[in-house]
């Protein structure tokens, strides 16, 4: 069956799915497979799944603002504070334009586009298991002060609060927002509501220039414990992982292939948007936690609750790192 | 003795039906409830017993605390609502014309949408960058930019769900009051017209008196349904701000499912139960006294 890959480590943990280590593990496909879904494939360095689907997160931009606002259309920011001067020129041009974009009310959509600022700018997030620390590192702190900033400087709709993840799609295809983190599904999505905006897609960036990451989501190939047909649906495994089901249906339809080695083809030739947002697959990863939901995703959570304080009030940046962090370990030692 | 035994056995069969539902479909899962009650359960996980634990770690959670205060709060504001703007709906719909029967179905209609769908028509209104509300209000003049109505202020959230949920259910309480006015015999509505009463103190004096029962009825249903409230902020805001607006059975759901804690769900389930068993003993000592 395909599951999401953030749920894995869970199911894998309550021993819910077949160890397939000794059936796929020499598989020379899997040496050039998606590292982020080969991490939460794997438990106490056994393995349960292969990728299914991969969506990588990015930063888009749309290069008809950027040549209002006077700023090259090639050369995308390659840091955070870049970032801040791009955003600051093109909110100036004024009317329902904003430089950049923020969903306020949506924790899935924050961890897959400001989880990665984080993570470029030398930090990690969640915490993997009961004794482990969440939230390490100088770059939860400049991140969070990086987006306050972005907030009070009008850089972000005051709309955007309220995103709950609902409508977050449709943003960047609105044409009234510079540049945004968000994911190789936009590619189609923007063209299909916006189709003469001009575009671009570029690493999401750290604090540091030239610093990147992107989260790596989607789904793995797994097998339900007590299953009767391992061998089929091991089969169907190595089908999937094959280079004429990469090229012929995975990049054909211009979705990202789960082998980096199959990158360079030539339907994404063609389209280089794909082949800019199939780079985030070099420097992803996935979070790895038994408690994902609770800690990151739950709009009740401490991670979107910690965004929010960030964002939109002025308590100290420390109590609320310190307020999130305690929360997380809370969860995690269950 | 034969015709009692044999009119006992033919009542049996007659009741057997509707025992065998509620055994399958209320005693089994209250049953199984209180079990699970008692048990660590992860759904993906054996079931292990812990005794009293959950119980003891929902009476120290404090997010249970804030989201059963917040619940009482929803209650007390809307009830009143539902109860008053019900009551006078009827009233005002309570003769018999053509306006006014279409002015009663008109009210009625929403009460058949399910709260779920409700709740997504009114989120969609209720939108920042896409509602009708905001854009309506704006065209007006009334307001020079968009409300952030859902997510973002737990007061104006409230209210935003509170003017949803009276759209779809006023009309419940409208149709059983409108029956109750209905079935006071028309020699009183007489007798006091002939002894002077205004409007205003047939209301008081003599149709409210008479419809005491319903009215207390109807307080009872609402009452029980808002403490179980659900879908309207489960959708319209998820919990949001910061959980101010997660009611008592969203974070029962919250813990039972999205964060597999089954057992603990199930006995922040019946603290909640048993409460609101205690407000329907209360309701119904006064509806008794209401009858006598």
């Amino acid at each position: 069956m395909g599951m999401d890959l953030i749920y894995a480590p869970q199911f894998e943990d309550a021993q819910q799915l077949v160890d397939l280590t000794d059936r796929i593990s020499a598989w020379p496909e899997l040496k050039t497979a998606s590292k982020g879904h080969m991490t939460v494939a794997t438990f106490e360095n056994r393995l349960y799944g292969v990728p299914l689907y991969a969506d990588v997160s990015a930063l888009f931009y749309n290069k008809d603002l950027f040549k209002q606002a006077g700023l090259d259309p090639e050369k995308p920011p390659t840091s955070l504070a870049e970032v801040r001067t791009y955003a600051d020129k093109i909110t100036a041009l004024g009317g329902d334009i904003k430089g950049y974009y923020l969903p306020g009310n949506c924790a899935g959509c924050n961890i897959f586009t400001v989880g990665p600022l984080m993570w470029a700018s030398g930090a990690k997030i969640e915490a993997a298991g009961p004794g482990d620390e969440p939230l390490v590192g100088d770059g939860v702190k400049q991140v969070l002060q990086w987006t306050r900033d972005m907030v009070k400087s009008g850089n972000v709709h005051e709309g955007d609060r309220t995103e709950n993840g609902e409508t977050f799609h449709l943003q960047f295809g609105s044409g009234k927002v510079g540049m945004m983190g968000t994911g190789n599904f936009n590619i189609t999505l923007a063209r299909q509501q916006n189709p003469k905006m001009d575009f671009g897609i570029a690493l999401l960036p750290g604090m540091a220039p030239n610093s990147s990451a992107s989260f790596i989501g989607g789904d793995l190939v797994v097998v339900p414990k007590g299953s009767d047909r391992v061998d089929d649906a091991v089969n169907f495994m190595k089908f999937l992982l094959s280079d004429e089901v990469q090229v012929e249906v995975y990049a054909k339809a211009l979705n990202l292939t789960t082998r980096s080695d199959m990158v360079e083809n030539k339907y994404f030739e063609a389209e280089p948007l794909v082949q800019d947002v199939a780079k985030a697959l070099t420097v992803g990863r996935t979070p790895y936690t038994l408690t994902f939901f609770e800690q990151i995703n739950s709009p009740q959570g401490p991670w979107l609750k910690m965004l929010q304080r960030a964002y939109y009030t002025d308590d100290n940046l420390d109590t609320v790192i310190a307020d999130a962090k305690a929360a997380m370990k809370t969860i995690a030692n269950q | 003795m034969y015709w009692t035994r044999r009119s006992r056995l033919t009542g049996i069969a007659y009741l057997t039906p509707a025992l065998l539902f509620v055994l399958a479909f209320t005693a089994y899962p209250l049953a199984r409830m209180v079990w699970m009650s008692f048990h660590k359960w992860s759904l993906i996980t054996p079931p292990s017993w812990v005794g009293l634990d959950n119980y003891r770690r929902a009476f120290a959670d404090d997010q249970f605390w804030v989201s059963f205060g917040f619940t009482l709060k929803y209650t007390a504001i809307i009830t009143p609502i539902l109860i008053v703007g019900g009551y006078l709906l009827a009233l005002l719909c309570s003769r018999g014309s053509p306006l006014r029967r279409l002015t009663r179905t008109t009210v009625f209609i929403p009460v058949v949408i399910g709260l779920g769908v409700s709740s997504l028509l009114w989120y969609w209104l209720f939108s920042t960058d896409f509602g009708l509300i905001n854009r309506a209000l704006m065209d007006l003049g009334v307001i020079s930019k968009p409300v952030l109505w859902l997510g973002v202020d737990a007061d104006v959230s409230m209210l935003a769900i509170i003017a949803s949920v009276t759209w779809k259910v006023i009309g419940f309480g409208m149709i059983l009051f409108f029956v109750s006015i209905q079935a006071i015999p028309t020699e009183i509505h007489e007798a006091s017209l002939v002894d002077g009463a205004s409007w205003w103190q047939r209301v008081t004096r003599v149709v409210l008196p008479l419809t005491l029962r319903t009215v207390l009825v109807v307080t009872l249903v609402s009452v029980i349904g808002s403490l179980l409230a659900f879908d309207q902020f489960y959708i319209m805001t998820a919990g949001q701000p910061q959980n101010e607006t997660a009611t008592s059975v969203f974070y029962v759901y919250l813990n039972s499912f999205p964060y597999l804690r089954l057992g603990y769900g199930a006995a922040l389930s019946m603290i909640l139960a048993l409460t609101i068993l205690a407000f329907t003993v209360v309701q119904l000592l006064l509806t008794r006294r209401s009858h006598a």
